[in-house]
């Protein structure tokens, strides 16, 4: 057993409180029956009810996850080639550049990529009519335009590790090179690949300046509804609300966690 | 493992079938604040006409602004407040002319407010003034009875005199973001009382001056958590809209907080929400429905019930719950009291613009704290 001394055990205890103690307050005044949030009264489920029945509520809770969902996808398909394009031991030039390019949505802020697209998207329709209005598809377009990096480096870092001889193996026996990637290569990192959607959807979840920027009629994004919210005074149903988000939340990092984790164990 | 990519693929499929079908529906698109229509009018809507309803929100004009000058929002209905960014709005051409053929209900909304909006200028043709309500002081009376046991709150004094907002300082003064909120009210309470020269570029260094003296007592800027401000005790006074405070005051309740509102008697400032029709709206037709739908005194009142804002409608002051209609001062159907509100002028021309950038400079410096004087800049 590792030993702790005090002075690191006072320190761990108060960085983790400092960590979590807002999260815990959250989840506990969720369950309770009071009118005004964060007051304990007793306990309650009847926030939770509430929430059922809030439809707008409701409403931007399926738009959020469809948006997660398919961001997250799409996102995967090109983190996933991408990786595999800067990874492969074949001549490709460009690669250094590509693989430089493809981290930068991850320093630039979201700001920047949401007006950006904006812009763009504004100056797609007087050009060519499309998109013609602002919607769930652009929020999903922005989302995935921010979450291909961090796919591509959850993959990527698998690549690294990847045992060519076994590529080379399967080209000398006869396989073309594409059925060799979709056969052998992706069920070998099919757990990085589904821990890096993972990480876009969660991502993609609580993104509130992209989806701002870019939403229009009908794709009012559960962040967005949240925010709006705060101007009325908020009721204990958000923090119903809040505490479901985080569960799936630390499910998906959780189930990301493991994936990653086990790895290591196996023969690959 | 093999069968996971399929499994995904045929998800993909279903919600791209489903929102396929929710496009082919007729439908309007609204753009409107949060918690003010509640979703019972919305699908008594629907029922009544078969229209979907695709409500979003916001909680900033800005957010609003932002949408409708890009090109093309793809909103049927925005509700904008008037001053100053409806008329802003208006001038740059944003919105369309109403047909009032197809919103006969628009009779409804003779009256006092209505003269008031078209005195300020407002064009009843394109930005029909739907909400309104006042902007006064919201206040926990524990606190300021105990502070001022023998006064009676029903001026701006309380808070714009140093001495008074000495004491108060303890307990949390909350001032309202933007200076359009809070520069009328400075100009009545510095001339004694009267309105003078609204946009005179000379006086903002005297708000300025006004402002040095109470700056320190000020405990923060914020004009979207008054509601949760009051009732958690984190401020005792704030500037507040009438709906706002009525929300406070009802939240109240749960907590044994006595909030009370007042419209104060040197300065109570009328406000007017529009409502309007984009340029390019794509369902106009249905629109026209929803605007004729919500001039309807017996919606109307349904909205003033569910969120304290009043609805421009005076015959439906006769539904108002009477939680409403007890308290005068969120709800003054009193027309002598409607006729002594202040209303601010929307800008018109480029002087109005540059004193609106010196206003919001000036503002924005106070509160940072800084308070040197403001040169008028060419």
């Amino acid at each position: 057993m590792i030993r702790i001394s005090k002075t690191i055990g006072t320190v761990l205890i108060f960085g983790y409180a400092f960590l979590f103690t807002p999260i815990v307050f959250l989840i506990v005044t969720s369950f309770s029956a009071s009118e005004i949030p964060g007051i304990w009264t007793g306990f309650s489920l009847k926030w939770f009810e509430a929430l059922l029945e809030d439809s707008d509520l409701i409403h931007a809770g399926i738009t959020s996850l469809e948006v997660a969902c398919i961001s997250a996808s799409g996102a995967v398909v090109l983190g996933v080639l991408a990786a595999a394009a800067t990874t492969n031991s074949g001549i490709f030039c460009g690669k250094k550049f590509l693989s430089t390019m493809i981290v930068i949505p991850i320093v630039m802020p979201e700001l920047i990529i949401g007006f950006s697209l904006l812009m763009l998207f504004m100056a797609m329709e007087s050009i060519f009519g499309f998109p013609k209005e602002r919607g769930i598809m652009t929020v999903t377009i922005g989302h995935m335009m921010a979450t291909v990096a961090y796919v591509h480096m959850t993959v990527r870092s698998r690549l690294l590790s990847f045992d060519h001889a076994i590529e080379e193996s399967a080209l000398d026996l006869g396989a073309a090179p594409f059925s060799v990637f979709l056969r052998i290569k992706v069920p070998i990192i099919s757990k990085s690949i589904i821990s890096g959607w993972l990480l876009a959807f969660t991502l993609s979840l609580d993104d509130l300046v992209i989806a701002s920027f870019l939403s229009g009629p009908g794709s009012t994004t559960l962040p967005i509804l949240i925010f709006s919210n705060v101007r009325v005074g908020v009721t204990p149903a958000i923090n119903a609300l809040a505490t479901l988000l985080i569960a799936i939340v630390t499910f998906c990092l959780a189930v990301a966690f493991c994936l990653t984790k086990k790895r290591k164990k196996g023969p690959y | 493992m093999n069968k996971i990519p399929f499994i995904l693929v045929i998800i993909l499929l279903a919600i791209f079938v489903l929102n396929m079908e929710r496009l082919s529906q007729p439908r309007v698109n609204i753009y409107g604040w949060y918690g003010v229509i509640s979703r019972e009018v919305l699908s008594d809507f629907e029922k009544e006409t078969g229209i979907k309803v695709v409500y979003d929100v916001y909680d900033n004009n800005d957010s609003l602004e932002a949408k409708l000058l890009a090109t093309n929002s793809g909103y049927d209905i925005v509700f904008p407040s008037f001053i100053p960014y409806a008329a802003r709005q208006f001038n740059m051409g944003a919105y369309q002319k109403i047909d009032m053929e197809f919103v006969p209900n628009i009779k409804n909304i003779s009256g006092g407010i209505t003269d008031n909006y078209k005195k300020s200028g407002g064009d009843i043709e394109y930005l029909i003034p739907i909400f309104w309500g006042t902007t006064g002081i919201a206040y926990d009376a524990n606190v300021l009875s105990k502070l001022f046991p023998n006064e009676k709150i029903d001026s701006y004094d309380v808070l714009l005199n140093p001495e008074k907002a000495k004491k108060l300082a303890k307990y949390g003064i909350s001032f309202p973001e933007e200076y359009i909120d809070i520069f009328l009210q400075t100009n009545v309470y510095l001339n004694n009382g009267k309105l003078e020269g609204v946009r005179d570029p000379k006086l903002i260094n005297r708000y300025i001056d006004c402002f040095k003296l109470i700056r320190e007592y000020i405990k923060k800027f914020s004009s979207n958590t008054i509601t949760t401000d009051l009732i958690s005790g984190e401020v005792c006074i704030a500037i507040s809209s009438s709906d706002t405070a009525w929300r406070a005051k009802r939240s109240g309740k749960y907590v044994d907080k006595d909030i009370r509102y007042i419209i104060p008697k040197d300065a109570g400032i009328l406000w007017v929400d529009c409502v309007g029709i984009p340029q390019k709206a794509p369902n106009k037709e249905n629109a026209y429905k929803f605007l004729n739908y919500l001039l309807r005194p017996e919606v109307a009142a349904k909205i003033t019930n569910y969120s304290g804002i009043l609805v421009n409608v005076p015959s439906s002051v006769e539904l108002y719950n009477e939680e409403i209609t007890n308290d005068p001062e969120i709800c003054p159907v009193d027309n002598e009291i409607i006729s002594k509100l202040i209303m601010g002028v929307p800008n018109k021309n480029l002087e109005d613009t540059k004193y609106d950038k010196l206003a919001a400079r000036a503002w924005s410096q106070i509160r940072m704290g800084i308070f040197t004087h403001i040169e008028a800049v060419e």
